[in-house]
């Protein structure tokens, strides 16, 4: 997500850190992945990282991309843009579907909401991208 | 590989990283064995076996009163115990003694005037009447033999006969007497034949 494996393994590494001391043993990979994904959000939410972030990712090879918002690889720099636009709820769902490619029930499972607002959600999303590229083609 | 599209619909991170953990999902094999790209990222998450760096814990700094709350509750128990231990103790009495096996045994009286008793006098008018009370133990059983001497005298009364008594709060030994003269008179008490406590009775 982050397109960075130095500024990823800082996050993996904070989130441990703030584990262990709990010792909580009910932490399992999709509670991880959350997390991570949470972390990630907040990275890009940061303006200073963003901009390093995004400078390095042009040096970085371009994601697979497997699931394509409207043809579009998901990158940093997407990811960025909508982040100052849509809230953390619809950021959760954006990553999940086209960073992590969750199907629309994994996201509606992974995050504990209804697949109808995991739908929802990816209009609101798109409607946004469309706005973006509204905005840069004006 | 940016090129590369799934032949259906993509197998999700979450899942391949758990397949990876674990295997066993027959329907992921199959994807990835006919899917390049989903095959590419599950080689992806296989390929990146490298240890994270040692996970360095910074110590967290422990704040001086998470020390001090607990010693502070130390020093106030070390405090109270040695105030109990050092407090200047009331002294005790003539009238109260130690009796081995009954432990300890107040010696009091009481005086009757005209009809009013009273437990907190060490006076005497002619007249008044007295009676011994004591206080020990329960359960325990104790001699008493009250001796009443006035000052001078060289032999005491006994003006109340010998009893045995049962330990308890203030119990009145049998009978009464009465002082007479103007010189103080010393009550005592030989409690078992082991302690003898005594008080003193002075004329008003």
């Amino acid at each position: 997500m982050l397109r960075s494996r130095e500024d990823a393994v800082d996050v993996v590494h904070a989130l441990f850190v703030d584990l262990i001391p709990r010792w909580s043993k009910d932490v399992d990979l999709p509670y991880l992945y959350r997390a991570v994904t949470n972390r990630c959000l907040n990275v890009l939410r940061d303006r200073g990282t963003r901009a390093r972030l995004l400078e390095r990712e042009q040096q970085m090879a371009t994601p697979i991309g497997r699931v394509r918002l409207d043809d579009e690889v998901v990158g940093v720099g997407l990811i960025a843009k909508l982040a100052d636009r849509l809230d953390e709820g619809h950021l959760e769902v954006l990553v999940a579907r086209f960073v992590d490619d969750m199907t629309q029930e994994e996201i509606a499972e992974h995050l504990g909401i209804s697949r109808k607002t995991v739908g929802k959600r990816l209009d609101r999303i798109r409607d946004q991208v469309i706005s973006l590229r509204t905005e840069a083609a004006g | 590989m940016a090129n590369l599209a799934c032949i259906g619909e993509p197998i999700s991170w979450l899942r391949l990283e758990r397949y990876a953990l674990a295997g066993g999902d027959t329907t992921i094999r199959e994807h990835v064995d006919a899917c390049a790209a989903c095959r590419h990222c599950l080689d992806e998450i296989q390929r990146d076996v490298v240890a994270l760096p040692v996970l360095a814990v910074p110590a967290k700094r422990r704040r001086w009163w998470r020390f001090a709350v607990p010693s502070f509750g130390v020093l106030a128990a070390a405090a109270l115990i040695l105030l109990l231990l050092l407090r200047p103790r009331a002294p005790h009495g003539e009238n109260v003694v130690t009796v081995k096996g009954v432990g300890k045994v107040i010696v009091d009286v009481v005086r009757e005037r005209a009809g009013t008793i009273r437990d907190d006098v060490r006076t005497f008018k002619p007249g008044d009447r007295f009676k011994v009370i004591v206080t020990c133990a329960p359960t325990h059983e104790v001699t008493l033999d009250v001796a009443v001497q006035e000052t001078g005298a060289t032999q005491p009364d006994r003006p109340l006969a010998k009893a045995l008594l049962v330990c308890g709060n203030r119990i009145a030994v049998p009978g009464a007497f009465s002082l007479t003269g103007d010189k103080s008179h010393r009550v005592c008490v030989r409690i078992s034949d082991q302690a003898t406590a005594c008080l003193t009775l002075a004329p008003e």
